[in-house]
Parts: C-alpha cells; structure tokens; sequence
C-alpha cells in the first residue's frame, strides 16, 4: 500500500489549524481546564481539553462541523478547489464514536417524563452524520462511511479510505476523524474510573488516567493519476486485529495489537521506523500493553503520546495523531510526551522527554479501543518541502 | 482474485429466528402480523450467565452471529482470525436513549459504567468477537440507511485484498420506545400491510432484526448460497445495473417510491420488507433473501407484488431465475447501494 | 432489612446475578475471579450501585480491592463506614 496523502486538516484543543497544533506541541504547551460548554453536577471536577473558540452552526452537530472545518482545511492544503475536484470520484470515510445514534440527551429525558418535544434535536442528528456532512456540503459522489469503532475509529477510518484508493474506488478519499465531547461521555468515562482530576500523564509512574478531550483531522488521500501537486506524506500500511479479550480493558499481552502492527509494517523492517506516536491514553491498562508491545517489539525506536496535549479526543484521536505524525516526519522531530516524568518500572519503557531529532523518514500511529480493537498505520514523510 | 461467497445465513426478524424459519416465510409469501423478535432462541446458544451484562442490542446481534455461524458449520468460538463487520444505523438505542440516561437521573456521578460501554456503537461488536474468539479484524459502521451496503463495501474488499479469509458480516438494528415515538410523529400509524411496490402510497412499518452472514474465500465444507459480484455505493442518481433481475429495498416509504420506481423500470423485480420492515439494516435482508433465491434457482413470491405500479415484472413465486445474477437496490436521498450477487460456481 | 440481605438484593438485580438471592449462596465466596467470576467492569459498576443504594462513595479502586473480597468483607465494609 502507498498512497498519497496531499493535504490536512486539524483542530483540537492545541489549536484551530495544523499549523496551529504542531507550534502548540513544539512549545510543550498544554491548558486543560474544567469544561466549559456543557454544565456537570460532579462534585470533583475532572479537567477537559475542550476546543476553544469554535462555534458550529445551530443545523449541525459539532462533532460533524468539526470534521467539515477540519475537511475544509485538508482540500485547502491540497489545493484541491471546487474546479480541481469537478470530475474526481471523492470518497468520505470518517471515524467518530457515535455514528448516528438518536441520543440528544435533552429531547430524550423530555420524551422519558412523557412530553412530546420539538423534533428538531432528532432532525439536526440526521442531518449530522459525519461522513454524509461532508460528501453533502461539497457535492462529492463517492461511497460514505461513518466508522464507529470507538477510540480506534480514527485510524481505521484512515486505512479503509487509503484501500479505497489502492482498489481504484476513487480518485480523493477525505479521510479522518471528528468527535465532540459531551456531558454523557464525560460522565462515561469518570464512572469507568479511567479519568484523571489532574493533567494527564502518559506512561508516568504516578498516572491516573485519561483526560477527555474533542476535535477533529481530515487527511486528504489521493490515486497517484489524479495528484496534481507534491505529496505531504504517504500512507504505506494498515493493521487492524482484535483482542477477544474483554470488553473494556486491553488484552494484558497486547495480542491484537501486536498482530495489528505487523500488519501495519508489512515487509518494512523496524529499523525503519523514526518513531511511533502510540495511543498513550495515560490510563494504567493502556499504557501498560502499549509500553510492554513496544518494549518487545521494537525497544529501540523513540515514541510518544500526544494526548497529554489534546486529552483523549476518542474517535479522532487517530485521526489527528497521524496528521500530526505526518507533520512531525516533515518537521524532522518530535515534541516531548508531555506530562512524563517518573518512569514505570511495570512499563519498562519511556516516552521522548524533549524535542527529539528523528532519524527515519517513516513511523507509526496506533490506537487502542473498547472492545479489544487495535488499528496502527505506518506513514511515511512526502516531497513537500 | 478468489471469489467472495456466502456460506452461512443467520437472520432473526418478525419472521421467527433462523434461515430455515425466513425460508419457510419467503416461500409462503405471507409477511408476519409483528415485525419484532423474540430473542429467547438465544437460551440455546449461550448460558444466562455470559448474557448477564449484555443489552437487548448486543443480544439481536449475537443471536445472528450464532445463527450464522451455525448455519455454516463453524464453532461458536475459537474463530482465530476471523475478521467482523457489524453495520448499523441506531446502535443500541434501548440503553443510549433510556437505560444510559436513567441510570444518570440521581445525578452525573451515578452513570452506569455497563450502560456506558453497553452504549458504545461497537459494544455489540466486541461482545461477538469476545465470544468467538474472533482476532480478526472488527469494524462497526453506522450510516443510517446505507449502513449495510457501505459496510458491506469494505468487507468486499478485505475478502478481495486477502485482509482476513473468513468474515462475519451483521447488520442488526433494534426499535425502542423512541424510535416508536418518532415514527408514529413523523409517519402516522399504520395499520394496513406493506404494499412497497405500489410507490405512490406510503404503507412503511418499523422493523427490526438481526442478518448475519458468513463470509468466505477458502474453500469450506458447507454449502454457498452465492458469490459477490461487485458491491457499489455512492450519492447522487443510483447506479443502474445491468442486471434484469433486482431485489428492491422499496419499504413502503413514499418518499423513496419514485427512485425505486425507476430503479425497477424494464426489470424483473422482487421484494420482501413486509416480511421484516423498515429499518436502516433491513438491506441485508434484502441480500439474505437473493442469496436464498440464488441457491434455490426460483423466485421467491413478493408480498403483496400484485400491488406494483412500477415499469417493471414482479417475479411470481417458483419462477426459473436462470442463470443470470441478482442485484439488490437500496436508495434514499443520501445516496445508494447496489449488491450484485452471482449464483456460485 | 439488614446491609447484606441489602446489599445481595442489590447486586442480584443491578449486576444481574440471580443465584445471590439463593440461600445456598457461599457469603464468604470470593466476588472475582474464581469466586463469583465478576471482571473490572463489574467492579466500577460496584462501586456505583454501593454509593447508589448505601451512600458510600469509593473514591479510591485499590482501597476497594479488600473490601470487594466477599459479599461478607463488603457489607461488614459498607457498616464500617456508615458507622464512621
């Protein structure tokens, strides 16, 4: 597998553009903050990484005007106008957590007390698929598919559009993830007691667990007959494997995503890898399995997580890890894994603590889920300067 | 490339559980007065024990995963490998719209920590692949009435690509309370049978069910019902195909009866909602029942096809279907999906 | 009605486990693993239906780790700490 990758977009509490995202994380800089937008009667409050400064539209929901800002953003990087894409089979594949589940939570509650509420919140979810938001505002006419796959969406998302191309199914996949944060989730995921109440910190000795945030990456991937211009990145590979081990907590030897990854690697040998952006959630079980494959599989090659910068944005997390993969690999570093400090003897393996010079035009952005589901893709840097 | 066949059918719908109970309904012609399923057939299958934490939708799927599975003669487990696409359009609207929010009435920090995972889209995913040891890829998609030909698009291909050899494919949707509410809101009450030939009435009824289907391109020991010729989705005019014969995903919603009228147009045509309804995964009923037609090599009757008003033949029951494939057309306004099925070598 | 009858009441329908209700019931079984066979995702739900019907909150997971020994260990916790 090799496709092109000519564009992407990103935004997320590090920033409203990639650009945006990759000074953020090269500053080390990060702000969770108590939420905002959604009221909690939690008497300790958990700390959020909510996206600042972006307001959807009253039609849509956010999670899909995230993905459409973040899609935007992608054919503007690839130069991709209305003109360039007349006449393009465009493909849209975007992983989120809740596809098109009926849940407003306010008409639901209203309906449960016995009322006969307005329709319009059941309306905007139909109109809010995410992968149909985008085809729908810029008339594409290729297949549509919203991946619910829980956190590991995002990657799959991205492999399945890339196979998309490699089949000849269409000139221009957008491809990506989108996910909004709300008050359920939250709560979710407090009770799941898998939430820190302080800044989160990945593969740290004294971590607690995650913090939730929200966001959206659109990557545009392109058949080599319809790019026009110089490739950002490539993606070379996509594993996907599950564990059948719980449905909630990773396998203890990360057996799916072993098998995940080697997939994902094909015949590329792991020397080759620069780095890998891991899913690093800053949950025990995760960073345990994650820390433990690695430490097996390849104890050489420098890693990271991201989401001590952006919380744990569920299903966009791959999705904007690996855009911002690719924008590391055309940097020619890594940020350090922020909010590391005491190294876990349990994981036997430590994230980068600064700035970190890669070495390899090649890595790999994996993603752990619910329901045992691992996805890893490999990417490769392109020839934009 | 090795052909794409279809070796194991497992449905459960208003019909009644399991292939042989759709058999028996499609060859009647005769549509069930409920469209809901009774899931106690799933005590056969697994001990009240494992069941102890699972919600009715997770239940409806496992339930076509087993049937399935069964029906092609594999075990229930130890399915190392074995890759699993589940498509569908609401999830598991019992738990998000009622025991999810429930179980948060006292307040945000008495969120059932079950009823959250059990509202995962993939939760009922991870249930079947747990069960049945399936390490295989696991994918779940979730777009409304095009759930199933999307999803059905990317299992093609990982069978195509050589991903997994082996794969379970599932479409489930279940009703609730709220879906009822929002139809009798939206569409009225209906109490006349489905007549989703004539286009220009809107007969609709909500459905539910589960349809499984095992997936191949090994050579197995149980029989093939029939072989993927190509699967298609897109937005905008549907893709026409080129064979005569289709099955219609018509549905009895008014609004759709004009497209399908000319998706019919000139073919010979059936189509069999009344059997199990409306609801975003009833296109794989659809393909169940062409699958079933396939291997027979005679139609089945359309329920109430005398009602057609459509440019088109409806196929009568028994007819010879010869040797040529099926399509099966699902449109809304968001777009298409045609599966095109071929009698198996 | 006495914390263990109480607490058995509200594990048998809440975690969906009958044969708690069943007077051949073993109150000093071991609730994980080998005992009961209950996993992780039951022991936050635990901890949500103790606060829910007793009023006891469990902030920290590995103090619950004694305290989720036996039905036994649980009810004599939950007095303990309703006494406090």
């Amino acid at each position: 597998m090799r496709v092109a990758i000519t564009g992407m977009g990103c935004l997320c509490a590090a920033g409203g553009t990639l650009p945006q995202c990759m000074a953020t994380l090269f500053r080390g800089h990060r702000a969770p903050a108590l939420p905002r937008r959604f009221s909690t009667s939690h008497s300790d409050p958990y700390p959020v990484f909510e996206v600042p400064d972006f307001e959807e539209s009253p039609d849509l929901l956010r999670t899909s005007a995230m993905g459409l800002a973040a899609a935007r953003e992608a054919l503007k990087d690839a130069g991709l106008d209305e003109d360039a894409l007349k006449g393009l089979r465009v493909g849209v594949c975007v992983g989120t957590t809740m596809g098109s589940t009926l849940n407003d939570e306010s008409f639901c509650r209203a309906f449960r007390r016995g009322e006969t509420p307005d329709l319009e919140p059941m309306a905007r979810i139909r109109r809010s698929n995410p992968a149909e938001v985008i085809a729908r505002t810029f008339g594409f006419r290729g297949p549509c598919q919203t991946i619910v796959n829980a956190c590991s969406s995002g990657t799959d998302a991205l492999g399945i559009g890339a196979d998309w191309i490699e089949a000849g199914l269409c000139d221009v996949v957008i491809a990506g993830g989108a996910d909004e944060l709300g008050r359920v989730t939250y709560s979710g995921f407090i009770s799941m007691k898998i939430a820190d109440n302080t800044p989160c910190k990945p593969f740290d000795l004294n971590r607690k667990g995650l913090n939730l945030g929200e966001g959206a990456a659109m990557l545009v991937l392109q058949s080599e007959t319809s790019r026009r211009g110089r490739a950002r990145g490539y993606l070379e590979g996509y594993g996907s494997a599950c564990d059948a081990y719980h449905q909630t907590a990773p396998h203890p030897e990360g057996l799916g995503l072993k098998r995940a990854l080697r997939q994902a690697l094909g015949s590329v040998p792991v020397e080759d890898v620069a780095f890998v952006n891991v899913h690093g959630t800053g949950t025990p079980d995760n960073d345990k399995v994650e820390g433990r494959v690695l430490s097996e599989l390849m104890p050489a090659v420098p890693f990271l997580s991201t989401k001590g910068y952006t919380g744990h944005t569920l299903g966009a997390a791959g999705a904007i890890e690996a855009a911002f993969t690719v924008a590391c690999l055309e940097e020619g570093r890594i940020p350090p894994s922020v909010g590391f400090d005491t190294p876990d003897p349990d994981v036997g393996i430590c994230p980068v603590a600064d700035i970190t010079p890669i070495r390899s035009h090649r890595a790999l952005s994996q993603s752990l889920a619910f329901g045992g589901n691992n996805a890893v893709v490999l990417l490769a840097k392109g020839e934009r300067p | 490339m090795k052909p794409v066949r279809i070796h194991g059918i497992g449905v459960a719908g208003g019909f009644g559980t399991g292939r042989q109970a759709f058999e028996k309904a499609l060859e009647s012609g005769l549509p069930p007065p409920s469209l809901r399923v009774d899931l106690a057939a799933l005590e056969a299958f697994q001990p009240a024990r494992t069941l102890r934490r699972m919600d009715s939708f997770s239940r409806l799927a496992l339930l076509g995963a087993h049937l399935a599975l069964e029906d092609a003669g594999l075990e229930p487990k130890g399915q190392d490998g074995l890759g699993l696409i589940i498509a569908s359009g609401h999830g598991a609207t019992v738990t998000t719209a009622h025991a999810l929010l429930d179980s948060m009435l006292a307040g945000d920090a008495f969120t059932s920590p079950i009823h959250f995972a059990n509202s995962m889209h993939n939760a009922c995913a991870a249930n079947i692949s747990l069960l049945m040891g399936a390490t295989g890829p696991n994918l779940t998609v979730s777009q409304f009435d095009l759930s199933v030909p999307s999803a059905l698009l990317t299992a093609h291909r990982w069978l195509r690509e050589g991903r997994v050899e082996r794969l379970l494919f599932g479409a489930v949707d279940e009703h609730s309370d709220l879906l009822e509410h929002l139809w009798r809101r939206q569409r009225g009450e209906s109490q006349d049978p489905m007549r989703p030939l004539a286009t220009r009435v809107e007969s609709a009824r909500p459905g539910e069910g589960a349809a499984f289907f095992l997936l191949s391109t090994k050579e197995e020991t149980a029989p093939v019902y029939a072989a993927f010729e190509s699967v298609t989705v897109g937005r905008g005019a549907p893709v026409i195909p080129s064979s005569p014969l289709r099955v219609l995903g018509a549905d009895g919603r008014v609004e759709l009866g004009k497209t399908y009228g000319a998706m019919a147009e000139g073919a010979r045509i059936a189509c069999f909602t009344p059997h199990y309804g409306s609801f975003p995964a009833s296109p794989a009923f659809d393909m169940a029942a062409a699958a079933l037609m396939l291997r027979r090599g005679h139609a089945f009757a359309s329920p109430q096809g005398e009602a057609n008003d459509t440019e088109s033949t409806v196929l009568a029951a028994d007819e010879a279907l010869g040797t040529q494939g099926l399509s099966c057309l699902t449109w809304v306004p968001e777009g298409f999906g045609v599966v095109d099925l071929a009698i198996s070598a | 009605m006495d914390t263990k009858t109480k607490l058995k009441h509200a594990l048998a329908d809440e975690l969906n486990l009958p044969e708690l209700k069943e007077a051949t019931f073993d109150d000093d079984a071991p609730l994980f693993g080998q005992g009961l066979g209950l996993d992780s995702l039951d022991a936050v739900e635990l901890v949500i239906v103790i606060q829910k019907h007793f009023g006891v909150e469990i902030k920290d997971m590995d103090e619950s780790r004694s305290a989720f020994a036996s039905i036994n260990a649980l009810a004599a916790y939950i007095d303990q700490r309703l006494a406090a």
